[in-house]
């Protein structure tokens, strides 16, 4: 006969562990997770600033320090790091990430900024770096399997998983299946495509 | 029996906050969606809808993400190969001599969205092909971009009369997240296969299906035909 009791309590043991190890993780993967879910609506990583503005067009034999200078003081934007000229652009750069660029008679300022601990939380999330974070993620998955697995079983509570436990159990796996037969799933907007033979996935 | 209730109490409350969060955003969403609207009475030129199926119009481009390349025109080069008669490699500035061309163009996100009427500027993808003599084995077109990111596309859609190497939207500048300085255009396919931080048009025979075709996204992606996923 099993030691139930012991066996709820070891089950009890790992399950807090594992969710204070998974605090961190949980926090960058649901944070960036709900950022990147709504990547239609908004930038999850950048602040982004646009402005434009009219200036009379900087001459073509103008002198890259003339058109720099020309383009800057309409800007505002002080001495660039960079000046570059191509056809009818005029580009400056600056080490904070700022560009401006004349074009005719119109000036572009572009700039932006990294937004804090999104930028990094997205990074990990879509797991851009590859090699290591490969390994950890996979780690976290499986504790995350054996947090929901065990959380099942680890408090017997009254009726144990009859009743509400039975629902909620049920609840969570109904909404992602009548979701998917509601949706049609994967297969709903095939279309007429045809079928890619496989190739090596290249790294984004 | 006081926790119970307060319990329930608090699940009432939840799903009830949860609905009216839901239904006012729903709302929100209708009453805010003329442009939507406007666009879904509209035909193109060519007999279809101008709003495909599934789509919500928005007013400026989405930045969606991705692996940014370097951004810098002094540091731009475009490599034109693969079934050719003369494969070519130029610059920001050879770019800006070639041939230009303005187009009014719609495009049509997977995730959904679609900016409408967007002049992109740059040099058409079918006189690139005519530059270098593209073969007659040649089927598709991969474009190539910043850390090895591909694209596939069937040859008859890169070289239609709309489909560009761009380097401007609305007379400004691409910024970095959407592609600077230069991106491909494809605007009759959904947005993922105009590629950004442009680097290789490469014309091949076989098909190739690229970055996103190979990660469950469909390997043609019409959007008239909601042709999202694989």
């Amino acid at each position: 006969m099993v030691d139930v009791k012991r066996w709820r309590a070891w089950l009890r043991a790992v399950h807090r562990d594992c969710g204070y190890i998974a605090v961190g993780f949980t926090l960058i993967y649901a944070l960036s997770g709900l950022a990147i879910n709504h990547i239609k609506d908004w930038d999850p990583n950048f602040h982004e600033s646009e402005r434009t503005l009219t200036i009379a067009p900087v001459p073509d034999d103008a002198s890259d320090a003339e058109a720099a200078r020309r383009v800057a003081e309409a800007a505002g934007t002080g001495t660039p790091d960079d000046v570059y000229r191509a056809g009818d652009e005029v580009r400056l750069g600056y080490n904070d990430g700022t560009q401006v660029t004349a074009v005719g008679d119109q000036v572009t300022v572009q700039g932006r900024s990294p937004r804090f601990f999104l930028r990094v939380a997205n990074w990990l999330h879509y797991n851009r770096g590859k090699k290591a974070w490969t390994y950890v993620a996979d780690v976290y998955a499986v504790m995350l399997l054996y947090l929901a697995i065990s959380g099942l079983f680890m408090i017997k509570g009254k009726l144990g998983l009859r009743w509400r436990g039975a629902v909620l159990v049920s609840a969570g796996i109904a909404v992602p299946l009548v979701y998917v037969l509601w949706s049609g799933g994967p297969e709903a907007h095939r279309g007429e495509s045809r079928d890619p033979p496989k190739i090596e996935a290249k790294q984004n | 029996m006081q926790n119970i209730r307060s319990r329930r109490e608090f699940i009432k409350t939840a799903a009830a906050g949860t609905l009216l969060m839901a239904v006012g955003g729903a709302l929100v969403r209708i009453a805010a969606d003329d442009l939507t609207r406007a666009a879904r009475a509209e035909k193109r030129a060519d007999g279809r809808q101008r709003l495909p199926p599934g789509q919500r119009v928005i007013e400026y481009l989405k930045p969606m993400g991705g692996d940014e390349g370097d951004g810098d025109p002094r540091n731009f080069r475009l490599h034109v190969y693969g079934l050719v008669k003369k494969p070519l490699e130029f610059d920001y500035k050879e770019l800006l001599k070639m041939p230009q061309v303005t187009k009014e163009a719609d495009v049509h996100c997977v995730t959904g969205w679609t900016m409408l009427g967007g002049e992109w500027k740059g040099v058409q993808i079918a006189a690139l092909a005519d530059l270098v003599g593209v073969t007659g084995e040649a089927r598709y077109v991969i474009f190539e971009a910043a850390n090895g990111f591909t694209a596939n596309t069937p040859i008859r859609e890169a070289t239609m009369d709309n489909a560009l190497v761009t380097y401007r939207l609305n007379g400004k500048p691409f910024a970095r997240e959407h592609g600077a300085p230069v991106r491909g255009l494809v605007p009759d396919l959904y947005f993922w296969k105009s590629a950004k931080w442009l680097t290789g048009i490469r014309f091949v025979a076989r098909d190739e299906p690229g970055y996103w075709e190979t990660r469950g996204y469909n390997n043609h992606g019409d959007p008239w035909k909601e042709e999202r996923y694989g």
